[in-house]
């Protein structure tokens, strides 16, 4: 089975022009579902990198939804949106109403299981009625019942996240983090913060990732060596990912 | 002769059996720098994996269980069969005596692992905070066991009542200073502010982790953190099977509260192993965290160095009433402990400082054991416990951790006496 790369990027980064080109470019290249960013008023579960992405958009993006429509028509694979419930409280309907719209095929609230756990499973309802799917977040800090219960609810893959904080390369074991939950997770499971390490990237797929979600790692090659190495990044990514299919 | 084949084999890890998710540690909104990324400076890489890697069942190296065996363990469990005579009750009373290794508290039992991996990654020399003085002991012990230096920030007001702490952890070859030091920029701050500040435990907290982060040395964590209450599970697991032999099944189990590890250490494998109906964290009414503290996002220290976790807290900057002499002064319940209660799964109480003398000085009179002024809180909840068996008449079986002994705590127990029996 072809393993899948999620390739996440913040929304409108660097700029509108470089952001189509790389999403375009990797998609080209392999990539398979598309993760888009949407800056939060608190990125509370993000590392400097990309918290420092959302800054330098949001001094001029104001509206996400022109972009994201270019998006779209540019792309023919699942695009999901990745952003925090917290924000959207008030206007959760208009919200999904709008990505729904917009064509968008799912949203991922890396806040959903952990702050609203009380009210996660309406709030799941809720956005499946709105036509949009969901993509449930998990990690090592939720306990093994629920993760199979949110595997079971998951749109698209179950996302596992396998250190605190995107980008930060905290040391853990990503194959024994992997091996604990790959038998609970009745549904495609895809590993991500922090795989931009090789090794642990091989890791995890040979502890039985059906996928690999990878961000911060572009963000910081467009930062240091432009785009066409951000898209020779994904084009390495594919190529590891390719070995375990 | 100490057995070591009934020291386990692993560590427990309760998260993956919790209720409900336990909301992760995180940066500040707007974070002029990431405390996330900072952990990797500040504890031994082995410590901040073991912190992440989250697992049910976490393989005790052995040269570890091979000092756990060297300081006593695994450690007695007792029944306290005067004390139920003298209480006159039907229940049955057992302790575990985490007060016989030589440090005199539960607290060695992470010194050791967390010393162990800081000298395997070559780091010559740890750091930490203390309070009474029971950490800073145990981390003196650990160091020298692992040829380490170590460097401990005491409280000030514990430093000028506890001198006797203070020269055992010399003994061990530890250095010790009284925080609010001069030796960091948040101890100078807090001096200025206050040159006569008693102190507090997330001040030296902090003042340590900033020293170990100036020297590039390594700080090692007390309390609190997941990873400190895996270690601690040594005490549970062993007491399960110690119960075992004697065929018991405990209803009723019980532990002070200070950051949360020795009660988590000694709970939560029976948690998790569904052991147990009922299950009561004590704290201090003089440093009300239960009965007034906020489930909330707080820094462990008072600098804010730390990632921001989610815990019962009565805020960082906190300073206990500094005449209180009967421990658990920390700030804030450990994540996983706070969750807990949250939940309903753990019970609380709160008593006060003429409350667990009396229940000390009956546990003295019967058992003989002076046990810490910490431990006397979980002492105090276990003789109301009794008396409720007995007016209910249940044959209920109360299990407790007499976290500590209290012979290095006398100057304590003289304070609260002076000020009680007046």
């Amino acid at each position: 089975m072809k393993r899948m790369l999620v390739t996440y990027m913040t929304l409108g980064y660097p700029n509108l022009e470089s952001f189509y080109q790389f999403i375009e470019k990797s998609v080209e290249l392999g990539t398979d579902i598309l993760e888009i960013g949407l800056p939060p008023k608190y990125a509370k579960y993000d590392g400097p990198v990309i918290r420092k992405s959302y800054k330098a958009v949001t001094s001029w993006l104001k509206d996400y939804i022109t972009p994201l429509k270019e998006v779209r028509k540019k792309v023919n694979i699942p695009i999901i949106i990745l952003t925090y419930l917290e924000d959207y409280l008030s206007n959760l309907d208009n919200f999904l109403t709008t990505l729904h719209e917009i064509g968008i095929d799912g949203v991922l609230f890396p806040d959903l299981l952990i702050d609203f756990i009380d009210e996660y499973e309406e709030y799941v309802s809720k956005i499946k009625g709105k036509g949009v799917k969901t993509v449930l977040f998990t990690g090592p800090s939720l306990p093994d019942n629920l993760i199979i219960k949110a595997s079971r609810i998951s749109d698209i893959f179950l996302y596992y996240g396998v250190r605190p904080t995107t980008g930060i390369i905290i040391p853990v074991s990503v194959d024994s983090l992997i091996t604990r939950v790959r038998n609970l997770v009745q549904n495609k499971l895809v590993v991500g913060f922090g795989l931009n390490d090789f090794n642990d990237l091989r890791k995890a797929l040979s502890a039985g990732a059906d996928g690999v979600a990878i961000g911060t790692a572009f963000i910081e090659e467009i930062e240091k060596n432009g785009i066409q190495s951000a898209l020779q990044l994904v084009k390495t990514i594919r190529g590891i990912l390719d070995e375990y299919s | 002769m100490v057995n070591k084949d009934l020291i386990p084999k692993y560590w427990y890890n309760i998260i993956p059996d919790l209720p409900k998710p336990l909301p992760p540690p995180r940066d500040p909104p707007d974070a002029e720098f990431s405390r996330i990324e900072l952990l990797k400076k500040i504890l031994p890489r082995e410590v901040l994996r073991q912190q992440f890697t989250i697992e049910r069942f976490i393989k005790i190296p052995e040269e570890v269980r091979d000092r756990y065996a060297i300081i006593g363990r695994p450690t007695p469990l007792m029944r306290a069969k005067r004390l139920e005579e003298y209480l006159d009750t039907p229940a049955k009373i057992y302790f575990k005596f985490e007060g016989a290794t030589p440090t005199g508290s539960h607290k060695i039992n992470t010194a050791i692992p967390q010393a162990y991996f800081a000298a395997e990654e070559g780091i010559s020399h740890v750091v930490t905070e203390t309070g009474a003085g029971q950490w800073g002991t145990a981390v003196a012990l650990a160091a020298s066991m692992y040829d380490l230096s170590s460097t401990i920030f005491m409280v000030r007001v514990s430093y000028e009542q506890k001198p006797m702490r203070k020269t055992i952890m010399e003994l061990y070859g530890g250095k010790v200073y009284a925080s609010p030091t001069d030796l960091t920029e948040f101890g100078r701050k807090i001096l200025k502010e206050n040159p006569n500040h008693p102190g507090s435990l997330g001040i030296a907290m902090s003042e340590a982790i900033e020293f170990a982060l100036n020297h590039n040395f390594r700080y090692l964590v007390g309390s609190v953190l997941d990873v400190v209450l895996l270690h601690q599970s040594v005490i549970g697991m062993e007491a399960i099977a110690q119960l075992d032999e004697l065929g018991e099944e405990p209803d009723i189990l019980i532990g002070c509260v200070g950051g949360g590890s020795n009660f988590g250490g000694f709970t939560y494998p029976f948690i998790g192993a569904k052991k147990g109906k009922k299950y009561i964290a004590v704290g201090a009414a003089e440093i009300p965290k239960f009965s007034t503290g906020k489930y909330e996002y707080d820094y462990p220290d008072t600098a804010g160095l730390l990632p921001l976790v989610k815990m019962i807290t009565l805020g960082k900057d906190y300073v206990p009433p500094p005449i209180y002499a009967g421990g658990l002064r920390y700030h804030g319940v450990a994540p996983t402990l706070s969750l807990l209660i949250k939940e309903k799964i753990v019970e609380w109480r709160e008593y006060k400082e003429e409350e667990i003398y009396e229940a000390a000085k009956i546990f003295m009179k019967t058992q003989g054991i002076v046990p810490a002024p910490e431990s006397a809180h979980a002492i105090k909840a276990v003789i109301d416990e009794a008396l409720k068996a007995k007016t209910e008449k249940e044959r209920r079986v109360i299990v407790f951790n007499l976290s500590g002994h209290g012979l290095l705590d006398l100057g304590n127990y003289e304070s609260i006496r002076r000020r009680v029996e007046k």
